[in-house]
């Protein structure tokens, strides 16, 4: 474990991610804020975000408990919107091959959109594999920690500020700004509006399967559009 | 069975799939090429399912009705939200209009 730890790359890690901080902070006090209002302890709220870690499965989940959906149908949900991390784990795998199988557990562990971002840069561009696992982990221990102690802010302005105040209205705002930059081009723009009718359209649908199976039908749609015009296979 | 326990059973079943999720490539089948019919896939998994969570928060006023005119505040609070996205790229900004905008609009409608 330690033959691959360099302390200076470890510090890099975290200078190059604090920047990013500003976006977790608010999103990480509304999955507490969020956790309270579903009826979760402030034990169990913060056990969330120890054990999820993902602040797009903690969303749903409080939504979906908050709206008494079923627990298969959380579980479902859930699924879905975690498999973007399948994507971030095949884009890192190839950089960590080589290591000790403890270190790719635990940088497993803290693979985030975020962390995942800030460090598949620098595996791109060096091959010192020590200096970039240390890197990696890094900014996944700041970015874990910042959750947790924003989490717990939230928790406790979950419970002190009054319901009038509409502060749940902060996670769909939070949501809109991760979405609007990934309107970039003509077919996320369709997957886009396919999600948003169908999610509307789908609302009668019983056990509040119209989440996932919006998100389902619209990812159908966009990989249609990428067949239909060509973009099938390049980036 | 009671809320506490449900909460709970929750975070270990969401733990494990976003856990798994996290080292399939890395360490489960790290000699395996993703399938480009995956690949192509779970390209557009973060817009469907975003938008699937953002639109039923802004559309639906808490009866569960459906409002799609400028009488229904959140709408409207999110559209400035998303032009502050547009061009600040900075999600702090962005909650900061919404929710403003939000209140305001509250507030002049009584």
């Amino acid at each position: 474990m330690r033959a691959h730890f360099s302390r200076t790359a470890f510090l890099e890690g975290v200078r190059d991610m604090s920047p990013m901080l500003l976006g977790i902070v608010p999103f990480g006090i509304v999955c507490g804020v969020g956790a309270i209002a579903a009826g979760a302890s402030p034990i169990a709220a913060l056990a969330m975000s120890m054990i999820m870690f993902s602040g797009a499965a903690q969303i749903v989940a409080t939504q979906l408990l908050a709206a008494d959906a079923p627990f298969a149908v959380i579980v479902l949900s859930c699924l879905v919107v975690s498999l973007r991390l399948l994507m971030y784990s095949a884009a890192m795998a190839p950089y960590l091959r080589r290591l000790d199988y403890r270190w790719r557990n635990l940088l497993s562990y803290v693979l985030t959109d975020q962390a995942f971002a800030g460090a598949i840069q620098r595996f791109r561009a060096s091959d010192d594999l020590a200096a970039n696992a240390s890197y990696f982990l890094g900014t996944g221990v700041l970015l874990w920690s910042v959750w947790q102690v924003s989490t717990v802010v939230g928790i406790v302005a979950g419970q002190v500020i009054p319901a009038s105040w509409q502060l749940e209205f902060v996670v769909p705002l939070c949501f809109i700004a991760v979405l609007v930059p990934l309107l970039r081009d003509r077919v996320s723009l369709l997957v886009f509006a396919v999600s948003a009718i169908a999610v509307v359209a789908l609302d009668a649908m019983p056990l509040r399967l119209s989440m996932v199976c919006a998100g389902l039908l619209a990812i159908a749609a966009g990989v249609a559009a990428d067949k239909s015009t060509g973009r099938f296979g390049h980036e | 069975m009671s809320r506490e326990l449900t909460i709970w059973l929750l975070i270990f079943a969401v733990g494990a799939i976003t856990y798994t999720a996290r080292m399939s490539f890395i360490a489960l089948f790290a000699r395996r090429e993703m399938p480009p019919l995956l690949a192509e896939a779970l390209k557009h998994v973060p817009a469907a399912m975003v938008t699937a969570i953002v639109v039923p928060a802004v559309v639906f006023l808490p009866a569960g009705v459906l409002r799609l005119d400028f009488e229904n505040p959140k709408l409207i609070a999110a559209l400035v939200a998303g032009a502050v996205a547009w061009w600040t790229k900075s999600a702090v900004a962005t909650i900061v209009a919404g929710m403003v905008v939000l209140w305001s609009l509250r507030y002049l409608m009584g």
